[in-house]
């Protein structure tokens, strides 16, 4: 099964450059463990010390919002996951 | 400054003709379009980095009325990026500094300084009959508040957002776009020092302007329902594509 999660390009820079990561995983919590296994310092990034998502990180499937559920959303092959972050400055 | 009579906003000057015909030259934009601009309102909220550029760019381009509204006063670490703001200027409320120069610039327009914090009791007051909210926020919470009072409104929202060499862009449209909830339903709470070169508030706040002249002026295509991205690092720029969120808090009940 292949899901792509796409990265904010903030997140891009601590994934070696990388905009699209191949993943797999049969929901969004799993396909988001398997990238931050390869990249831990967007872990870092993305989720508090309890492993939550950050409040200003947002997990979209197919461009829609998995919210409240952003870590156990189901997925299928060819799905696209987004983690986007709110850029905060003016 | 001079206000616009009602019947003045209708038509075109012979000085409008001149100063604006290289804009009206732009074949689906016209006569037609300097006219639209000239009866908008634009509410600016936020005068730092990105409300600098883009209140110039609209004050440049003809918008009728500016209203620009910030609580803050300049600061030396200003100086980088907001660019209506000079060192003289240290120490006055940023509506004025800004307002100042753009009298200077297009004394032909209306242009209205708020120095006002905004918040949740105020802001539906304070962008009330605008045609356009421009987001020049430097803060989540406030940039939320926005985004809940232009959905109650009906006012479009162009959001833009800065962060070292990376700045985003959408345009919300109430009723008919994700709105800023429908993405991100829980608001962060934290304030912190971002860091900035002053090119990106820059560049992000010519992109808002630029969705602003063809929203107000009815032509081309907008960045609704998707977020334009743009890394300054590695000169790209890329999308995110956003879907309404029937549930959220702020925009769900509405019209989908």
């Amino acid at each position: 099964m292949s899901i792509k999660v796409k990265l904010h390009p903030i997140l891009q820079k601590l994934a070696g450059g990388q905009e699209v990561i191949e993943v797999t995983g049969h929901n969004t919590g799993e396909c988001l463990e398997d990238m931050e296994s390869r990249f831990p310092v967007v872990k870092q990034m993305v989720r508090d010390n309890r492993g939550q998502l950050r409040r200003y990180c947002s997990v979209l499937v197919n461009s829609k919002s998995t919210y409240p559920n952003e870590l156990t959303t189901p997925v299928k092959d060819g799905d696209q996951i987004d983690i986007m972050i709110l850029v905060t400055g003016g | 400054m001079p206000k616009l009579e009602d019947k003045d906003r209708h038509m075109l000057t012979k000085n409008d003709l001149t100063r604006y015909g290289r804009q009206i030259l732009y074949t689906d934009f016209g006569e037609e379009g300097q006219k639209k601009l000239k009866q908008s309102h634009v509410v600016v909220a936020g005068l730092g980095g990105l409300g600098c550029s883009a209140s110039l760019y609209l004050t440049c381009t003809g918008i009728g009325h500016i209203t620009l509204i910030d609580c803050d006063r300049v600061e030396l670490s200003n100086l980088n990026r907001q660019i209506l703001h000079y060192e003289e200027d240290i120490g006055e409320g940023k509506p004025f500094s800004a307002a100042q120069k753009l009298a200077k610039l297009n004394s032909s327009i209306e242009i209205t300084p708020v120095f006002k914090k905004i918040t949740e009791c105020n802001a539906r007051g304070l962008i009330e009959g605008a045609n356009l909210v421009i987001d020049g926020m430097d803060n989540i919470e406030t940039r939320f508040i926005l985004n809940k009072a232009c959905v109650a409104e009906g006012i479009p929202f162009i959001h833009g957002g800065v962060h070292g060499l990376f700045g985003e862009v959408t345009t919300i449209i109430p009723g008919r776009t994700p709105c800023l909830a429908c993405i991100f339903p829980e608001i962060p709470h934290r304030k912190v020092s971002f860091p900035v070169f002053g090119v990106t508030p820059a560049l992000i706040a010519i992109l808002q302007v630029t969705e602003a002249i063809k929203l107000l002026a009815g032509f081309g295509s907008l960045l609704t329902g998707k977020m334009l991205y743009f890394n300054g690092d590695t000169m790209d720029f890329t999308f995110h594509n956003l879907v309404r969120n029937r549930n959220c808090k702020v925009c769900g009940t509405k019209e989908v």
